[in-house]
């Protein structure tokens, strides 16, 4: 036991304090933090500006005009924070003087403001409003800043008319919030878009992992084995205890990175709100599915059981080489079970109840990434996901029963990589 | 008589229809430096990965200190240098050696202080470099192999097995690895290495077996082994060119068996027959000026030689003793 440790240890060690390591560790939640924020910032430029209501209103009417614009722009009745516009009654014939004033205003460099608008005889006539500021080019910001002043006066004509205030914000409070649901022949929930890029996220995410550490794996026993150094360790603890160690060690080190990740995010996730505040962004709630801590767990099931298949499937084909040259062509048979997983996320994206959807999520060899991807889209029956974590464990049984005896003969045989007839003899010769 | 460190008896080991160890048999005796020789593919890598339990012989037993080679055997008291050195190149010597002690149950600061010690007798720390710190691909192969070295020893373990101890390690190296094995023969360990080099195992060794084929041609103590190997031989100095008169004599196989000529020295083994005075007489007789005719002892060397041969090495065998 005391042995398996100290190879779990230097396998875990070295790998976490290598710089590669802690580099793209530390990239994960920035990754993260450019995927969420960068389309929020960039999709801002469809959304009005958050501090719209940092104006002057130059009101040349008479009338209350200016005031009620100035509600209108802080989100009118249903807003939350009191309005920052400074409305000015200015007499039609210091308008001019006025707009200098304003202009200063916004250019000076100490809480500048946005920018100022202009109410005059023509606006109260429904015709024309003028609106100069650092956002005038920015179309949603303008039909905003409109469509503020287009209520306002709407609701003067009406108290003209004779109806009460109260009556006027009874009729003109429209605030309606579009909830948009996918709808196709099978029916999605709301939010669907967002749970299903984030099961793609997930299963990308994991696919990466193994691919990633598994290669790791192959060449650090195939690194063992060429620089001999194995024959060291394999005369102080047996070749299975070695796989042993180096699946672990490896699986902790990817572990933790994973965990890294999603805390990292997580809190990325939360500080999302000042971030955007930064960029002048108003923060949305993106509806991503919810982790349960069940979910969680199975997860990690799903990950840790996958990533001893094919750990130890690496493994086996490290043993089996000498040199770098043949390490694309001894990985290839496992990196193909790999590719067929990946490229049916697709399709299981698009129809993850299907027939086919289900059965490709059954297999031991696949399970790892398209069963987190279906269990995260969609329910997925309990009986299902006992089923296949059964047959994930009897997957890695297999696999490990295998690979221990190819590595077993592997790590001492050098000279040229044996075909797939000397492979079968390793496993015979080492039951 | 006491136990043999290592028991070794009627082992057999093939690979895919080579034999590579055909029924072996020999005992190395505790507190020895025990020299196993023999040309590459003789077998020596083989037996030395059985005796380690990295490989399972085919048939025969080993007994280690009285103990079986079934899987379980206490590896701890083995201490191992393989043939091709190799340590984890991007690992810091430190943690490799930590690691190395851990494999074999010395944790914590009980193995720090053991790095430590050995670190400095071989020179790898001092006042001007700490070594210790250093990557190992940042070492010269000299240093990695010393690494090496201290890793096999760490554990202080009864059993020491050398593959190949002296090859790439330059005179300086060489003396101070010399130095640590006689050190390690002096408390009581025994010691297993092979080597092509005959003057190292002549120098260091208490016993040898020479294996060639897979098999034993010959074993016991270098004084034994030099008193079976028999013969007469005698090695004589010329203080003159040779004449084809000397030469005619070198030839005579009534009188000469076999020759080593050395430029200066030439040793010569007589005939069965042959006489060392008749061949001084001879010598004189054509003219020679004599300046040293002394009868020896075989050399190691010599001893190889006539007992291997060239055909020593199994057909299709790998580079590996």
């Amino acid at each position: 036991m005391g042995k398996l440790l100290a190879v779990i240890k230097r396998e875990y060690l070295e790998r976490v304090r290598s710089k590669w390591y802690l580099f793209i560790t530390a990239l994960g939640p920035i990754f993260f933090g450019i995927i969420v924020i960068v389309p929020m910032v960039i999709s801002s430029r469809t959304r009005p500006s958050p501090d719209l209501s940092h104006v002057a209103i130059l009101d040349a009417t008479g009338t209350q005009l200016g005031v009620r614009v100035s509600s209108e722009l802080a989100g009118g009745i249903s807003a939350s924070e009191p309005s920052r516009a400074i409305v000015r009654a200015v007499p039609p014939s210091e308008l001019a003087q006025a707009e200098s004033v304003a202009t200063h205003e916004v250019m000076r460099a100490k809480d500048p403001l946005m920018g100022y608008l202009v109410l005059d005889s023509a606006t109260l006539a429904g015709r024309s409003e003028r609106y100069a500021g650092r956002n005038a080019s920015a179309l949603v910001d303008v039909k905003e800043i409109e469509g503020a002043v287009q209520r306002s006066l709407l609701a003067q004509r009406l108290e003209n008319e004779g109806l009460q205030p109260t009556r006027i914000k009874a009729l003109t409070d429209v605030n309606l919030d579009m909830k948009s649901e996918r709808l196709s022949e099978r029916g999605r929930e709301a939010g669907g878009l967002a749970s299903a890029l984030f099961s793609y996220v997930l299963a990308f995410v994991l696919y990466m992992m193994l691919v990633i550490y598994g290669q790791q794996i192959l060449r650090g026993v195939m690194e063992e084995k060429t620089s001999r150094v194995a024959e060291v360790v394999i005369s102080s603890v047996s070749t299975d205890t070695l796989l042993a160690g180096k699946v672990i060690g490896v699986g902790a080190a990817s572990l933790t990175q994973m965990v890294i990740w999603a805390c990292s995010s997580a809190l990325v996730y939360k500080a999302k709100g000042a971030i955007l505040e930064r960029f002048h962004v108003a923060n949305v709630q993106i509806p991503l599915p919810h982790i349960g801590f069940g979910v969680a767990v199975l997860l990690l099931l799903f990950f840790v059981l996958g990533f001893i298949f094919y750990a130890a499937l690496f493994a086996a084909m490290g043993s089996t080489v000498s040199n770098e040259q043949d390490v694309q062509q001894a990985s290839m048979p496992v990196m193909l079970l790999l590719i067929a997983s990946i490229v049916f996320v697709q399709p299981i994206l698009l129809d993850p109840t299907s027939s086919f959807s289900k059965v490709m999520s059954w297999l031991p060899f696949s399970a790892p990434i398209l069963m987190p991807l279906r269990m995260t889209m969609i329910q997925v029956s309990s009986l299902e996901l006992v089923g296949t974590l059964a047959g994930m464990l009897a997957g890695c049984i297999v696999a490990t029963w295998f690979a221990a005896r190819i590595y077993r003969v592997g790590m001492l045989m050098y000279g040229k990589r044996p075909s797939f007839r000397e492979l079968g003899r390793w496993v015979r010769r080492s039951a | 008589m006491a136990e043999p460190a290592i028991d070794i008896q009627q082992v057999r080991k093939s690979f895919d229809g080579h034999v590579a160890v055909r029924d072996l048999t020999l005992q190395v005796p505790r507190g020895t430096v025990y020299g196993l020789l023999g040309p590459n593919g003789a077998g020596k890598t083989t037996t030395i990965r059985m005796i380690l339990d990295i490989i399972e012989p085919d048939a025969g037993t080993i007994n280690i200190f009285g103990q079986s080679s079934i899987r379980g055997r206490d590896g701890n008291r083995i201490g191992y240098l393989p043939e091709e050195r190799g340590l984890y190149k991007k690992m810091r010597v430190r943690r490799v050696l930590r690691f190395l002690a851990e494999l074999k149950g010395v944790r914590g600061r009980d193995a720090d202080e053991r790095i430590e010690r050995w670190l400095e007798r071989m020179s790898l720390t001092g006042a001007n470099k700490d070594w210790g710190n250093a990557r190992v691909e940042e070492l010269s192969r000299g240093m990695q192999q010393k690494v090496q070295f201290i890793g096999a020893l760490l554990h202080e373990p009864d059993l020491i097995i050398l593959d190949e101890p002296f090859s790439g390690l330059d005179p300086m190296n060489a003396q101070a690895l010399k130095d640590t094995v006689v050190d390690l023969r002096r408390e009581g360990r025994t010691i297993i290495f092979s080597t092509h080099l005959m003057e190292n195992a002549e120098r260091l060794c208490d016993a040898l077996c020479i294996i060639a084929n897979g098999q034993k041609v010959l074993d016991g103590t270098i004084a034994t082994v030099k008193a079976e190997h028999g013969g007469q031989h005698i090695a004589v100095a010329l203080g003159q060119d040779r004449s084809p008169a000397i030469n005619d004599i070198f030839a005579d196989r009534a009188l000469v068996k076999t020759l080593d000529d050395s430029n200066r020295t030439v040793d010569i083994e007589l005939a069965s027959n042959a006489s060392p005075q008749l061949l001084l007489r001879r010598l004189i007789d054509a003219g020679a000026i004599v300046e040293r005719f002394e009868l020896v002892q075989p050399s190691l060397h010599r001893i190889f030689l006539d007992t291997v041969g060239a055909s020593g090495v199994e057909p299709g065998m790998s580079g590996h003793g």
